[in-house]
């Protein structure tokens, strides 16, 4: 078991006399909410939303209110080391710019590369890029935004000429259907969501329809739920185009002025699915449903189809996103208030790379190496010795040719690989081979740091300065509040010191972000034609139209810079304040000024399941970020799920013969993934879900990762994440139980999970063997992991059935172990967790081994809302007394869904019939 | 027929008690509670004093009271209750064809007095059973069951040491509540006490191997050394100032010898039967009743730890209180409540230590066993099941909630469902079942 568990620091009661206060930006999905933060003494005590911020108005879900619990010494890399040794910053960035040198000096440039982050802010992209495709030489820069939103990228490309989304989240206020396409934004992007949810309490004839394999939470309260067959999102929406051409739902005129390509896109989806039924067929929908939805789209003028990755992690991920996109633009339901395609981005800054260009297959400020006079205009203006020409490995493909042993140095900046990337184990595999492993890292648990030759301490939300933009394209800045940790830098600088001491020292000699962001913001503007220009410019013309093009900020003084207020690009001499809308004159960034539309035909995931497989979707959880790096640390975050969990089918759990919060076992690619399983009517029966966050640092098998093949979109590289066959068998345990310690120990057991509490940590086990009984001796079960503990209290019985050991020292009940030889599925550890850490009388502490308070007043059942901690008992008890019955009278006395609201849905759930 | 009695001639019924033991003391609240005047009562003890609390003797020695505090009767009491009441005096036989006694007072041990009766009542207690030792009757080897027993250890206790004899050390044989009681007054008055116990550990009747154990690690705590597993082969003996065998030591079965000055033996109580033979009535190991409490003799009842009801003897005072309330409404109000000897709880407190036991104390094949240990605050607890009832109750250190698993046990409530968590206590026992949440539409 990993102990790289972190706590939080125990917050202080704060004295707000010397307090400051400070608008920064939430560093967690592409929302971008605005967040207010309280600091004390170089401490941020307490965050609230931004009521001004254009992406949130004072709301924050309840990973953005846990922020500031979030930024804590402990668990922090404090320290640069080389080959495990202690190292300043001097000795280790010497090593990694020789090595660089060397590397590149013996190989060329293509055996090194950068993996970089959508988490990292724009300067810091900008640095990476401009050192690796400008002065190293190659495009080996990719970034786990290829993970995410690099289906939804390209396809912006093909359909718009360039990656740009077109319009904002007032457009969800302003519309009459919003499709939520393989999206649970209840979940993912909480805030958004709200915002959909008081849209609809505010205009009651707004319908959302819900395209998604799954029920969700976001489903559940949709007007309509299209559960479709996985991965046939190009199906429905080729099937929606040809319903669009039968019934009158074209704009024609629209599609004269403005597109290309229609009548090959609309032959290929007629020839594909000829009818109504060939749709519902191929999407396994009720042909109702579909011409409901079909209806809806058609017959309204202001639609907005949002979508994140149902439809991108995907092998045909961008042609989904261009099916998608098509039926907008043949209905012209586009470049106007309240209509649109919108791919909403799962990270904070996935945004601000793609516009840095820091993805394998760009070039820099939305430019592309398909075109020379690009790659001339960004070598002319950084003044480049040496460029790259060509696209660089997008992220499976790096790490497969880091297996290869064709790159020979790689940099790791602020992601997880060795947990998030597809067939997660190669990635191990790849990085224990490869020379020179360097990792710029902020939390000790990121397990990819055990494969880093060279760890480099970086800075995090909170401490660095920095722009990012949301998924409406608004650019915000994230504020230095407090003073690193340790030694620990911040990326852009890390990567200056580097590129400086490989001889690049005029280049990049930057004194702060701000520095860095003007440049970036020059670049955008520089020979920047119009769109009006572009579509007349000359056979010689060397200057380049972007769409993005932030110049007018490229000479903002340092102050305003530090005070910018968030604004959407593009941001320009003609547009000072920025463009809430882009395309609203039809004219787009392509060089007829032509939207495309794209012949799509339809595919399937493209590995099928055997008869003993189910497919496996994963997503993310409510309470929960990527690895569990930072969210991982707050207790309040752990209470949502606090174990890696399977959704099931009921009719597939009694095949499995497995029952309801038993533990299920996934396998592939020789990984194993172990779950409880949760049975619910949410999955379509030979399908199950998976959450993506856990890892070895969290779980025995729960890197759900591990399992994924590695399949990418060919045009974008994006995996297959959604729609992989995995084995699913019962886990069988023969007993069950659980750990609540004040330390991490490191067990052995089959099965384990760790969270962490207010006090310590709670691992959740269960094994495939028996217990280990030893009458009358039992504590020496867990003497071993205890060695200075002799106090023990020893609750058992002579059947070999209960198992209920506490140590004490000094009277502080410093470890609590209960086991059940029946594997039990269902105890609470609440009164444990609040005991663990406490002193007890020593005549009356026996009592703890019920786990139970007497009265039963400490468990509140189930966290359901996490902000207020509110449990199902609670919830359940308020109602059947008659004192709440609305989610509104549960939240006056309850609190419960007054914060962030995202287990609204989950209360709503109390109260239908 | 001369139907017209006179008063003079009327003469209330002779109720004879032999025995003046706390099961005495109890009867006679009884009676007197039910009907004051309607025996002539007479009551034969054969120690010098009132009634008295028996179990209190360990706190007489360890000088946490002194003999007035444990009398429960005065001499003055039975006085103003018109009870007649003859101390210092033993029967020396029954003549139950003529409903006579013979008495033979202490003072005047060559007198015998007759005494008739209508109604009698056998209640002389037991003695300290013996041990197969050689050299039992010297001096310096004493009982722990009286007021006179008490006094001579006290004695010794409290006797300066002589330049012989530097240290007092003391023998207590038995490891029964009693051998208990007693190391504990001995230790708390300064003497070094070894107490010896044939089992391999204490109070081995009512506690199993770990908390008997646990017991000997606490008494150990207030300086009482232990020999377990260990019985007395012979007493030695040196010769006092006075010519008299004085205890010098004993010699185990372990080979070991052990120095004392003192030995209590307390392994156990033998039935004091022998006065029923010359009244003819039914023995075994003790005189035999019926449910009421009644000899084979219908003028002769006994009661308490001379008699035996069916199979059983009786040591422990609740099921002999039932006795008192079975034998007081016979006597008094001629009615016929049969005596039931149903299982009691044991109830303890050993120099402090609480211990409370009910029904088995072992496991079997059929059984489960739920056991907390908590060692270093000496609380063990276990409950075992049978058939999902609970058919033994041990706890020890803490006994919180012992009477509600013990109604649990006599109430044959099922518990399976709650365990283990009721091993903590009663108040985990689940609510019943609650009606199924129901939520408004």
């Amino acid at each position: 078991m990993n102990s790289n568990i972190i706590f939080t620091d125990k917050q202080e009661p704060a004295s707000l006399s010397n307090a400051t206060f400070h608008k920064t930006t939430c560093p967690y999905c592409g929302v971008g909410c605005g967040v207010s933060t309280t600091v004390v003494n170089n401490k941020i005590v307490a965050v609230t939303g931004d009521e001004e911020h254009p992406s949130n108005f004072g709301r924050l879900c309840v990973k953005g209110s846990s922020l500031h619990e979030t930024v804590a010494d402990k668990g922090r890399i404090l320290t640069p080391s080389v080959f495990g040794k202690p190292a300043s910053w001097d000795e280790a960035t010497t090593v990694v710019a020789e090595q660089f040198k060397q590397t590149i000096a013996e190989h060329g440039p293509d055996s090194v590369a950068f993996y970089v982050s959508g988490q990292i802010l724009t300067e810091d992209y900008y640095i990476v890029n401009k050192l690796m495709k400008g002065f190293i030489g190659s495009a080996n820069v990719d970034t786990n935004s290829r993970l995410c939103m690099a289906s939804a990228s390209v396809a912006h490309k093909r359909a718009f000429g360039e990656d740009v989304v077109p319009g904002c989240y007032e457009d969800l206020e302003q519309a009459d259907v919003i499709f939520i396409v393989g999206s649970n934004p209840a979940y993912a992007h909480p805030i958004v969501y709200q915002r959909i949810v008081k849209a609809k309490e505010d205009n009651p004839n707004l319908k959302v329809v819900v395209i998604d394999p799954r029920a969700t939470a976001t489903s559940k309260n949709a007007d309509l739920h299209i559960q479709l067959k996985p991965g046939t999102d190009a199906f429905y929406f080729n099937g929606l185009l040809a319903y669009l051409a039968n019934n009158n739902g074209l704009d024609e005129e629209y599609i004269k002025e403005h597109c290309l390509g229609f009548d090959e896109t609309l032959a290929a989806a007629k020839a594909q699915l000829p009818t109504l039924d060939s749709v519902a067929k191929a999407c396994d929908v009720e042909l109702k449903t579909l011409f409901q939805s079909y209806e809806l789209f058609a017959q309204n003028k202001n639609v907005v189809s949002m979508f994140s990755m149902g439809i991108n992690q995907s092998s045909s991920g961008v042609d989904k996103g261009n099916a998608l996109i098509n039926c907008h633009l043949a209905s012209g339901k586009i470049g106007y208030p309240g209509a649109g395609p919108f791919s909403i981005t799962g990270q904070p800054n996935a945004m601000g790379g793609r516009e840095v260009g820091g993805l394998a297959n760009q070039l820099a400020g939305h430019m592309h190496f398909e075109n020379p006079n690009e790659i001339e205009l960004v070598k002319r203006f950084w003044n480049a010795p040496k460029m790259a020409h060509k696209q660089g490995l997008k992220a499976v493909d790096m790490f497969d040719a880091v297996e290869r042993g064709e790159i020979k140095a790689i940099w790791i900046i602020a992601t997880n690989p060795v947990v998030s990337m597809p067939n997660a184990n190669v990635v191990k595999e790849a990085l224990t081979k490869c020379p020179l492993v360097v990792v710029s890292e902020s939390y000790e648990s990121a397990e990819t740091i055990n494969y880093a030759d060279v760890v480099l301490p970086a800075t995090t939300w909170g401490e660095k300065e920095g722009m990012v933009t949301s998924s409406e394209r608004t650019i915000s800045l994230q504020k230095s509040l407090v003073s690193a940790p340790g030694l620990a830098k911040n990326d852009w600088e890390i990567v200056t010191l580097v590129a400086q001491k490989m001889g690049f020292k005029d280049a990049f000699d930057y004194k702060d972000p701000h520095e860095i962001f003007t440049e970036h913001a020059a670049l955008s503007g520089f020979d920047n034609l119009s769109a009006e220009e572009n579509i007349v410019r000359s056979e010689d013309e060397y200057r380049v139209h972007r769409a993005f093009d932030i110049s007018g900020l490229a000479s903002i003084s340092l102050d305003e810079y530090r005070n910018f207020t968030p604004t959407p690009w593009p941001i320009n001499k003609e547009n000072p304040y920025g463009v809430k809308r882009l395309f609203t004159q039809g004219v787009f960034a392509t060089p007829t000024g032509k939207a495309n539309l794209i012949p799509i035909t339809a595919k399937l995931p493209q590995v099928a399941p055997t008869s003993s497989q189910m497919i496996m979707n994963t997503g993310r959880i409510r309470d929960q970020w990527h690895t569990m790096t930072r969210t991982g640390r707050v207790p309040k975050l752990m209470t949502h799920f606090a174990e890696p969990f399977i959704q099931v089918n009921a009719e597939d759990a009694k095949r499995l013969n497995v029952k309801d919060k038993e533990l299920l076992q996934l396998d592939n690619l020789g990984s194993t993934y172990i779950g409880r399983a949760l049975i619910t009517d949410e999955q379509r029966v030979g399908e199950i879900f998976v959450p993506i966050h856990w890892n070895d640092s969290f779980s025995k098998s729960a890197k759900v990762s591990a399992l994924i093949n590695p399949i990418t979109d060919a045009l974008s590289g994006q995996p297959e994440f959604k729609q992989c066959p995995v084995e699913i068998t019962a886990f069988n345990a023969k007993w069950a139980g659980y750990l609540v310690s004040t330390v991490p120990v490191s067990l052995n057991t089959d099965y384990w999970t760790v969270a962490t509490i207010e006090q310590g940590v709670k691992y959740v086990l269960a094994d495939k063997n028996e217990l280990p009984f030893t009458k009358n001796n039992s504590e020496a079960l867990l003497q071993a992991y205890y060695p200075d503990i002799s106090d023990w209290v020893v609750l058992e019985d002579d059947k070999n059935h209960f198992l209920r050991i506490a140590g004490f020292h000094e009277d502080e009940l410093i470890c609590f172990f209960s086991a059940c030889a029946d594997a039990p599925i269902k105890y609470s550890t609440q009164f444990i967790e609040k005991q663990i850490g406490l002193k007890h009388d020593v005549k009356s502490r026996f009592k703890l081994l019920s786990a139970l308070d007497s009265d039963g007043s400490l468990d509140v059942g189930e966290i359901i809302c996490s902000c207020f901690q509110v449990g199902e008992k609670t919830i359940k008890d308020a109602i059947v007394s008659g004192d709440c019955s609305s989610v509104k009278a549960l939240g006056e006395k309850l609190q419960c869904g007054t914060n962030c609201g995202s287990c609204i849905p989950e209360l709503k759930e109390y109260f239908k019939v | 027929m001369n139907i017209n009695h006179s008063a003079s001639t009327f003469r209330k019924p002779i109720l004879v008690i032999i025995g003046n033991g706390m099961a005495t003391g109890r009867l006679l609240d009884e009676i007197l509670s039910r009907t004051p005047d309607k025996f002539d009562i007479k009551v034969i003890g054969k120690e010098p004093f009132g009634s008295y609390n028996r179990i209190m003797l360990s706190s007489v020695l360890a000088g946490e009271t002194n003999v007035d505090g444990i009398i429960q009767k005065t001499p003055q009491w039975y006085e103003d209750n018109s009870i007649e009441f003859l101390s210092d005096t033993i029967v020396s036989y029954i003549d139950s064809d003529n409903k006579n006694l013979a008495l033979q007072n202490n003072q005047t041990p060559d007198v015998e007095l007759l005494m008739p009766y209508d109604k009698l009542v056998i209640a002389v207690g037991s003695r300290s059973a013996k041990i197969p030792a050689k050299n039992q009757n010297i001096e310096g080897i004493f009982n722990f069951r009286d007021i006179k027993d008490t006094e001579k250890i006290q004695a010794f206790t409290t006797q300066k040491p002589d330049a012989l004899h530097q240290e007092k050390n003391a023998l207590v044989i038995g490891g029964g509540l009693l051998g208990l009681e007693a190391a504990y007054g001995l230790a708390v008055s300064g003497v070094n006490v070894t107490l010896v116990h044939r089992n391999k550990w204490l109070l081995n009747r009512q506690l199993d191997e770990v908390s008997g154990t646990m017991l000997r690690d606490v008494m150990a705590a207030k300086n009482i050394n232990f020999v377990l597993g260990c019985e007395v082969v012979e007493f030695t003996h040196s010769i006092n100032a006075a010519g008299e065998k004085v205890i010098s030591g004993a010699l185990l079965t372990s080979g070991q010898v052990l120095n004392a000055q003192l030995c209590v033996i307390a392994t156990g109580i033998t039935p004091n039967k022998e006065l029923a033979a010359s009244a003819d009535i039914e023995m075994e190991r003790a005189i035999i009743v019926n449910d009421y409490m009644q000899t084979s003799n219908e003028h002769i009842s006994a009661l308490g730890e001379c008699c035996q009801h069916r199979n059983s003897t009786f040591g422990l005072v609740d099921p002999i209180w039932s006795q008192c309330k079975t034998l007081a409404e016979r006597l008094c109000n001629g009615h016929l409540s049969a005596f039931a000897n149903t299982p009691v709880p044991t109830k303890l407190k050993v120099s402090g230590i609480q211990l409370f036991s009910a029904g088995v104390v072992e496991s079997s094949e059929t059984t489960q066993t739920y056991v907390l240990t908590d060692k270093k605050s000496f609380i063990y607890r276990k409950i075992i099941v049978e058939n999902d009832v609970i058919v033994g109750v041990l706890l020890f250190g803490n006994v919180s909630s012992g009477m509600a698993y013990f109604d649990m046990m006599l109430n044959r409530k099922k518990v399976s469902h709650a365990m283990p968590n009721l091993v903590m206590g009663h108040e985990f026992m689940p609510a019943e079942v609650k009606d199924s949440l129901i939520i408004a539409a």
